[in-house]
């Protein structure tokens, strides 16, 4: 393939692929507002357009026109810098993630990979990546010179530390099973059984209930959202922040919730994998679209249905519950490669 | 082996970012700042490594220490209070450090040359396999986006040859997490906690 063939793949899929997210995240942020009302018996935003929804752009509109305010002590270069760091990982991580499998498009020769790019060490890239973003929030709490935001950014760098290292940690046994670091071959190595060699059932059950947990929390939403728990935090490490600022973290935050429920579709519902998928290779996405909602769903759901943990049971359940899990995973999965 | 092209472009812009974070590290007057221009040194590194076809240290690089340590780096930073250092950040030890620092710089230096020019310190005749890994060099036809075997070479040789040094390495990590939690609490504190 020539290097400009390649370099225009490239930027197609890069492009396509991130508005896709950015739609997915305005939508989602929909979404949540209208299960949540649904669940909690009111209607929701649903006066904007047609079941409200055009509701994510009146808001994109509204934070453009909000005044953009920079605390008088700030760090301003961090002040700045940190809404950035937050985003900028949160949207790298997608390059990584296979939506499907390969087709082929009209006028192309050739077939496509639905994915942006595959590397052979693609789960440590996306964790690497997961781990960059929280310096975006601790730099937030740090920068904006004030006693919550403070807080919200020690008690976010102490957590998604902890729970980082469970989530590695139930990974181990996919990647013990699956013999590869690279996404695409995790998600091929799934196929076949009518779903029964998804990872969540064939042996990797424990290693995803310790992902799903740790995934929730090292994405700050309920009931682990210490980090903003608004009833003492006011709003924790973008109390301060406003505008577009604001808007780059909540973006930031609805792009990780994305990611961490495609990484989960990936890495233990079998990717793209599904019924018919070998020959109809256009169903991969959409099947990969399905188990992401229902992942997205699960977030919602438990946002409205679940008190917030105290900070010290929030520490005590990473550390000693999900971690030692997370190690008997490992010696299980590793016991269990020996005979199968 | 030798860099050309872009690989070269790289290699400088990287090597020259990883340097200059790091003089900035030690001598920016924020100790928050200082943590992050290590970040972006250790950022650098890992680009580094990325040129050395090595992927899985370049992960492994920024997933450790960027994403872990220097976390809990800033976290202590922001916990305590850095006001004195902000206002007076050099002690009265900078010179001797300097000197100390000039010092290490040129014999590492004249270490890289020597072994450079001799072929190494201990002159040991090099195995087959290890000749094979020096003189290794990436494919120049080889199509971008290609990446090397690196992470199945370095799982094997991590548990076949580098086995003992591994271990050792994890004793002592252990060794230095044991005594990290007995300096921080001593016995008394222990009961009162009970």
């Amino acid at each position: 393939m020539p290097p400009f063939e390649q370099l225009l793949e490239w930027s197609v899929k890069i492009a396509v692929g991130f508005i896709i997210l950015m739609t997915m995240v305005a939508y989602l942020s929909l979404i949540e507002r209208r299960l949540l009302a649904f669940i909690q018996m009111r209607y929701g935003p649903n006066r904007v357009g047609p079941f409200g929804l055009f509701q994510p752009i009146a808001d994109g509109l509204k934070f453009i026109f909000k005044e953009d305010l920079i605390p008088l002590d700030a760090d301003k270069f961090l002040y700045v810098m940190a809404p950035a760091l937050s985003l900028v990982p949160a949207l790298m991580t997608f390059t990584l993630i296979p939506v499907g499998g390969e087709v082929t498009l009209p006028l192309l020769d050739r077939p496509i990979a639905l994915h942006i790019t595959s590397i052979n060490v693609g789960i440590l890239a996306v964790l690497a990546m997961t781990g960059m973003g929280v310096h975006g929030i601790v730099l937030a709490g740090y920068a904006s010179n004030n006693k919550y935001s403070l807080l919200g950014g020690l008690r976010s760098s102490a957590q998604l530390v902890s729970y980082e290292l469970a989530m590695s940690l139930s990974i181990i046994g996919v990647l013990i099973q699956a013999g590869s670091l690279d996404l695409v071959t995790i998600v091929e190595r799934q196929g076949g059984g009518w779903g029964l060699g998804w990872h969540v059932f064939w042996f990797q059950p424990l290693g995803f209930f310790v992902f799903l947990v740790s995934m929730i929390a090292e994405t700050n939403r309920a009931p682990f959202d210490l980090p903003e728990a608004e009833s003492e935090l006011v709003a924790g490490f973008h109390t301060e922040y406003s505008s577009m600022k604001f808007a780059m973290f909540f973006i930031a935050e609805y792009a990780n919730m994305v990611t961490a429920a495609a990484m989960a579709t990936t890495l233990f519902l079998g990717g793209w994998q599904g019924p018919g998928v070998t020959r109809w290779p256009w169903l991969g996405p959409v099947y990969f679209l399905l188990k992401v909602a229902f992942f997205l769903f699960l977030y919602v759901w438990l946002r409205a249905s679940s008190p917030r943990l105290r900070y010290d049971q929030l520490m005590d359940f990473g550390w000693k519950f999900l971690l030692p899990l997370a190690l008997v995973n490992v010696v299980l999965s590793a016991t269990l490669a020996l005979w199968f | 082996m030798l860099l050309v092209g872009w690989e070269a472009l790289f290699f400088w812009l990287l090597t020259l970012a990883a340097l200059f974070a790091a003089v900035f590290t030690v001598s920016a007057h924020n100790p928050v700042h200082c943590a992050l221009f290590l970040i972006s040194t250790l950022i650098a590194t890992a680009g580094l490594f990325l040129l050395l076809r090595a992927e899985f240290v370049a992960g492994a690089q920024i997933l450790v220490y960027v994403g872990g340590i220097l976390v809990l780096f800033l976290f202590v930073l922001m916990l305590v209070n850095t006001r004195s250092e902000v206002e007076n950040p050099f002690n009265r030890q900078d010179k001797v450090g300097a000197f100390i620092a000039v010092l290490v710089g040129l014999a590492l230096l004249g270490a890289v040359t020597y072994t450079q020019q001799r072929g190494g310190f201990f002159k040991t005749k090099p195995s087959a396999d290890r000749l094979a890994i020096e003189n290794a060099r990436p494919d120049p036809n080889a199509p971008a986006g290609v990446i090397s075997a690196d992470t199945e070479t370095l799982g094997v040789t991590l548990y076949t040859r580098a086995v003992l040094p591994f271990e050792i390495a994890s004793v002592l990590l252990l060794m230095a997490i044991v005594g990290s939690v007995l300096l921080a609490r001593d016995r008394r504190q222990e009961e009162t906690y009970d």
